[in-house]
This record gives C-alpha cells, structure tokens and sequence, in this order.
C-alpha cells in the first residue's frame, strides 16, 4: 500500500518528514514498478479484485499463446494506481499500457502529450457504436462496460406483494407500500469509505430531470451547482428521503449490500460490480428495474462506465502493443476475459457475447434502450471533482433543509477545483 | 591531543548521512519548493510564490483542520500523557500479575492502526452498542476517531513512563516516607520533578504524534462526513492524492512541519534554560 509506505517514510523522523513524504511520492517515478523485457508489452494493472485479475490475466494468456507479440501484466492495488498514475506516465521508462477509463483525467493527459494515439487499432474497431468512439477520442480502447439500477431479490418483492415500478408515482407508492410492511424501502451506503455512492442518485436525478447533455456540461465546469436546475434535482431526491435507511451515512457500500441480500431495505441504487461480492445462491434471486422516469420529455439516459485500456507514448513497443489492444478489442478477446471475470459486465463490441445470464441480458438491453450512455461522477469530471460531491451529498442527506448552503458550498469547492 | 579518527568510523557516519541526505532532506527541501508552486504532478511545477499559502486564508476546510488539529493535540495530547502516567503509577510496583495487566495495555500499540480502526468501525456501527454510527455524525465523527487514537497511544506512554518511574532513587521516597509525606506530596515533589527527562521525550512524541495522526483517521471516516474529522494530514493527502494539487498539499505539509517543529523547540529551549 502506498498509504502505509507514505506513512512509514513520515514515520522515520517525524512530522519534518511529512514534506519529504509528498515529494518523494511524487518524484519517485525513475524506481518504476515495472521490469522491461525486451519486446514484451507490459500491463499496469489496477484490477485488484481476484474476479477481474483472474480475468485480465487469462486475457493476456490467451493473447501470448497465440505466439505473436508477448505481454506480461503487473497488478497493483487501485488505490496505489490512481495515486502513481501521473508519476507513471512521466517516468522515464513507464509501462506500455494502463487500465483505466476514459474522462477528463484522460484528457489532460492527451493534451500534454503523455498518451499514444491508437486510432491504428480504432480502424479494425469500425462495428463499434458511436458512444463509444466519442467517448474514447482517439487514445482509449474500451473492452468492457457495466450497467446502473435498483436492484432487489425477486423472492422479497413476491413475499412482499409488489412489482417493480417505472414511472415515479409507482416507485413513491411502493416505497410507502414498503414502509408500510416495516421494511426500510431504499438501502444507501455512503457513509465509511463509500460516500461516493450518494453521487449515483445525483447523477441518476441529474440525468432524469435535466438529461444527459446537462449532466456532462455541469461536470465539465460550464454550469454552476447553485443552479435552479440542480437545485431542482433535489426536490423528487427529497420526496424519498424519508423512506431511506437513517444510516444511510454511517454504513459502508458492503453493508449496504449485506442489507438489500439480507431483506432488511427493499432495494439498493447499485452498480452491477455489487454482484462481484454476492454469493452466487443470492445472485440468481436477483433482478433490478430502471430508475424511474420523472420527466417523459427528457431523452431516456443511463449510466454505462466504460473500462478500457491506453497506452504511454513513451512506449518503445508500439507495433507489439497496437497488437494487444487489437486482440482485447476483438470478441474473441472479450469473451475470454468476461468468461473468466464474475460475468455481471457487458462486452463493448457489439458481436461478443455476454456471460448469458438472464441478468446480463437484461443488463444489455437496459443500456441498448438508452438514447445517451453518461460514465458516472467522477469519470465525467475528475477524481478531484468527487470528493466536492461527496461533501455536499452526504450533507444533504444529513440535513437537507441546508440545501442552498450545501449548493454555494459546492460551487465554492468545485471553482477551487476547476481553477486549478 | 587530537586523536585521528579511524576511517572506518568515518564511513560509517558518511554513508548514513549521505543515504540520509538524498532519501530525506533532499526530498524534504524539495517540498518547500513545491510549496510555492502549483503543480499537479504532470506537468513542470509553476512557481506562485507564496500563492499556496495565501490561498489558506480564505480555505474554509483549512480552517476546519487546523482546529481539529489543535483540538487533537491538546485531547489526544493531554489525555493520552495523563492516562499514560497514571497508568505508569499505578503499574509499577511490582506485585502478581502486573506484568499481565502492562502487556495487555501495551497490546494495541503493536497492532496496525489500519487493524484497529477496522475493529472500532465495527463497534460503532449503529445497532451494535451506539443507535446511529457516532462516525456518521458530524458533531461526534473527531472524537469517535479520537478514543482509538487514545487507546493505542495511552499504552505507549505509559511504558515511557514505567522506564522512567523505574530510574528513580527509591531511597528518595524512603526518605519523603520517614518525613511524613502524603502520597500527593510524594508525587508532586519528588516523582515529577524526577521525570523531567521523560516528560520531554513525551512531549515530542506526542506531538510528532498527533500532527502525523493520520491512518486512523482516514480508515474510519477519511476526514468526512463533510470535512467534519478533517485533520491537516488527511487534507494533506487529500490534496496531494485525490484532488493532485501537490503544490497545495506541500504548502501544507509545510503548515504541518512548521507546527510540530515551533512547539517542540519552544519546549526545548525552554526545559534547557531551566537546566
């Protein structure tokens, strides 16, 4: 962990050292975390969970035993990633690829020249929808992509009498219904290390009340969050309020889960990643419906974040990386990697197959459905964006009767954010 | 008159210094460089001079985390030395089954914070022992992150203190004994003036300490909800990691040095000039 170096580097001489520490994090990039072998693509990882490590590395194995090109992947925890990423890129000797996900972060990076242009491989890629090729300028190679909704356990809402709603008449009557039956309507996990789910529902409102192009301006810095309009994201978001879980903010995303599987709150605004951590018994009980439609004028959007590879445009292995990216690119490279993760992502090319459950389909068609496809907070404004909003949000859930305060608060932080 | 140091001797205090040199104090002052630049770890830093630190001025989370960081210092501070102390009084006489009692007060220094912190979330999740998360709260959050902090440090100072108790002349308190004293007076005039050394190495760890708390509070609460727990440390990796304004965060870090270093030298030269 680089926390606890960090801290172990602070801890040798004390808090003098603490300066070292942030400059010697940052400056570090020369003991590059990689050994190059000639020829070899290497692979910065950031898929640290063991479903999706095992599934990158059996990609690359498959990749190497078509006896082309060879890669070899280095995972490291995604913490440490997002936090050495900038020092990657500038080292003098970096990896040749990088997991992540395309956004503004991206964007700077292009802009200073640290990423290699890969519209070679774009050119094999012409089947892809056009989000897509939006989204990934001409740096950034998606592979996989996951889907945004209430899930719940069939078995509850049967036992309960209910059916999922889709307009938002029916889900506020169903969460009283379910008030009603003593159970907690609506889960949330934004408090311990998770403020950042509270962001799904701003978003989710955001996209529904505003729509899409609103949402990507807002993150983007040309529209402020003492707004009406987003003032007015928080009138349906407060009709709910009082049928979500009270600890909403003192439990993490994992509890929060724990307490959807465990029929104590009747369902969880989730990404399908949730599914990583549930037992399989519970996962077949499991479906989801779309967040309800507010407004019928606004073009229907959902949240798809894309995960994908770039490449350094230091790299010495360009020909032997544009190769890797071709093959990850292809559906036989996406399949294998789906088959050998939890199943619950999507693949981006559009002739791959899914992992076939009745809940990825679903999942498919969710986002098939959606005339614009939105990442999420963060990745539509930047990891520096997030925490702003977690402030706010989880404020808002705490005392929502601040809301004017919490919004010029937010606008503050996030100028001091964009001024940067 | 004047011997010729051994060369070995003489390497053996030159690579260290070297090696020391290189890892710690050039990155040190590098960071007072950064500190008057803004730089976002990518591009060549631009120098601002003293623009990072204007910029505290009107920064309302700054202001929240020096307050915390000063509430810290002096509960985490005040209350982990008199609980040490007291501990160590009432320790040290050597009777059955003490040896139990300081192994089980020194247990939580040995584990991780990171460890610690994960138990405590656990105690304080709402239903258990408290209706709502007092980590939840942001009234609370600082002082719910503060009593594993204690319950960690207190042990540590306690045996600081034990070595300490066990250095003084017993016949000094034989003699106080045999002139009536109280056990108050016994203290106070003979047991605490005996532990000024001690009290001085306390003190320095205690505020190194303090200004470096950081692990246990980002594992808890990561400075939230809303800033409430906000130390300089967290903010300063906060800055530095999640928002990449190292230039900031290093005028920070440099907010921090200034802090711990000012008190400790003040206390220094002040315990040397009583001497």
């Amino acid at each position: 962990m680089d926390r606890r170096h960090f801290l172990r580097v602070t801890a040798a001489a004390g808090a003098g050292l603490l300066v070292g520490g942030t400059a010697s994090c940052a400056t570090s990039a020369s003991s590059g975390p990689v050994t190059q072998t000639a020829g070899t693509v290497s692979i910065q990882s950031n898929l640290s969970a063991p479903a999706a490590k095992a599934a990158i590395e059996a990609l690359v194995k498959a990749f190497n035993d078509r006896k082309g090109a060879q890669a070899s992947v280095n995972t490291v925890a995604s913490e440490t990633f997002r936090t050495q990423l900038p020092s990657y890129l500038t080292s003098a000797n970096p990896p040749d690829l990088f997991t992540w996900y395309p956004g503004s972060l991206l964007k700077g990076y292009e802009e200073k020249g640290l990423l290699l242009d890969v519209g070679d491989v774009w050119r094999t890629m012409g089947d892809y929808s056009q989000p897509f090729k939006t989204l990934s300028g001409k740096v950034f190679i998606p592979t996989t992509y996951y889907w945004w909704g209430f899930f719940y356990r069939k078995s509850n809402f049967a036992k309960w009498g209910v059916t999922p709603p889709t307009t938002w008449a029916e889900f506020v009557a169903l969460c009283k219904t379910l008030q009603g039956k003593g159970v907690i309507p609506l889960g949330m996990g934004a408090g311990s290390d998770s403020p950042w789910t509270a962001s799904s529902w701003f978003d989710h409102f955001n996209i529904r009340v505003n729509g899409a192009p609103f949402h990507r301006e807002l993150l983007a810095g040309r529209q402020r969050f003492d707004d009406p309009k987003v003032k007015a994201i928080f009138t349906p978001w407060r009709e709910v309020l009082p049928f979500t879980d009270p600890n909403g903010t003192a439990i993490g995303f994992q509890e929060a889960t724990t307490a959807l599987l465990q029929g104590r709150t009747g369902m969880l605004l989730t990404g399908a990643f949730f599914a990583d951590a549930a037992p399989k018994d519970a996962l077949e009980d499991v479906d989801f419906f779309r967040f309800p439609i507010i407004d019928p004028k606004v073009p229907l959007a959902e949240e798809g974040p894309t995960d994908g590879f770039f490449a350094s445009s230091k790299s010495p292995h360009v020909k032997e990386l544009k190769e890797f990216l071709t093959f990850a690119a292809t559906a036989e490279g996406q399949e294998v990697y789906i088959r050998n993760s939890s199943g619950t992502i999507l693949p981006t090319n559009p002739k791959a197959k899914d992992s076939g459950t009745p809940l990825v389909q679903k999942g498919r068609r969710h986002l098939e459905e959606a005339a614009e496809i939105t990442q999420f907070f963060n990745r539509d404004s930047s990891d520096a964006l997030q925490p702003t909003a977690d402030a706010a949000l989880v404020k808002f859930l705490q005392q929502p009767d601040q809301l004017d305060t919490i919004l010029a608060d937010w606008q503050k932080a996030a100028q001091q954010v964009w001024s940067a | 008159m004047s011997r010729r140091v051994p060369p070995v001797l003489l390497l053996f205090v030159l690579v260290p210094l070297l090696v020391e040199g290189f890892w710690v104090f050039w990155p040190a002052l590098q960071g007072f460089w950064l500190a008057l630049t803004n730089w976002d770890g990518v591009s060549a830093p631009r120098f601002v001079g003293a623009g990072n630190f204007a910029r505290m001025i009107d920064d309302p989370v700054f202001h929240t985390a020096v307050t915390n960081t000063a509430i810290w210092l002096v509960l985490f501070g005040g209350l982990s030395a008199a609980g040490g102390l007291g501990l160590a009084v009432l320790l040290q006489k050597e009777r059955r089954g003490v040896g139990i009692y300081r192994a089980a007060l020194f247990v939580p220094v040995v584990f991780s914070l990171v460890a610690t912190s994960l138990i405590w979330q656990v105690l304080y999740q709402p239903g258990w022992i408290f209706d709502s998360s007092p980590l939840a709260d942001p009234g609370t959050a600082l002082y719910a992150v503060l009593v594993p902090a204690l319950w960690r440090q207190a042990g540590y100072v306690m045996v600081l203190y034990l070595a300490g108790l066990k250095g003084i002349d017993p016949g000094l308190h034989e003699a106080a004994t045999l002139d009536g004293a109280t056990a108050w007076q016994k203290f106070t005039h003979v047991t605490w003036p005996q532990l000024r050394s001690v009290n001085s190495v306390v003190l320095s760890v205690i505020v190194i300490d303090s200004l470096r708390s950081f692990d246990v509070v980002w594992s808890m609460t990561r400075g939230g909800p809303y800033h409430s727990s906000e130390l300089l440390s967290t903010y300063m990796y906060s800055t530095a990691f999640q928002s990449l304004k190292l230039g900031y965060a290093s005028a920070l870090a440099v907010v921090i040095f200034v802090l711990a270093f000012g008190v400790i030298v003040t206390y220094l030269v002040r315990a040397f000039r009583e001497n």
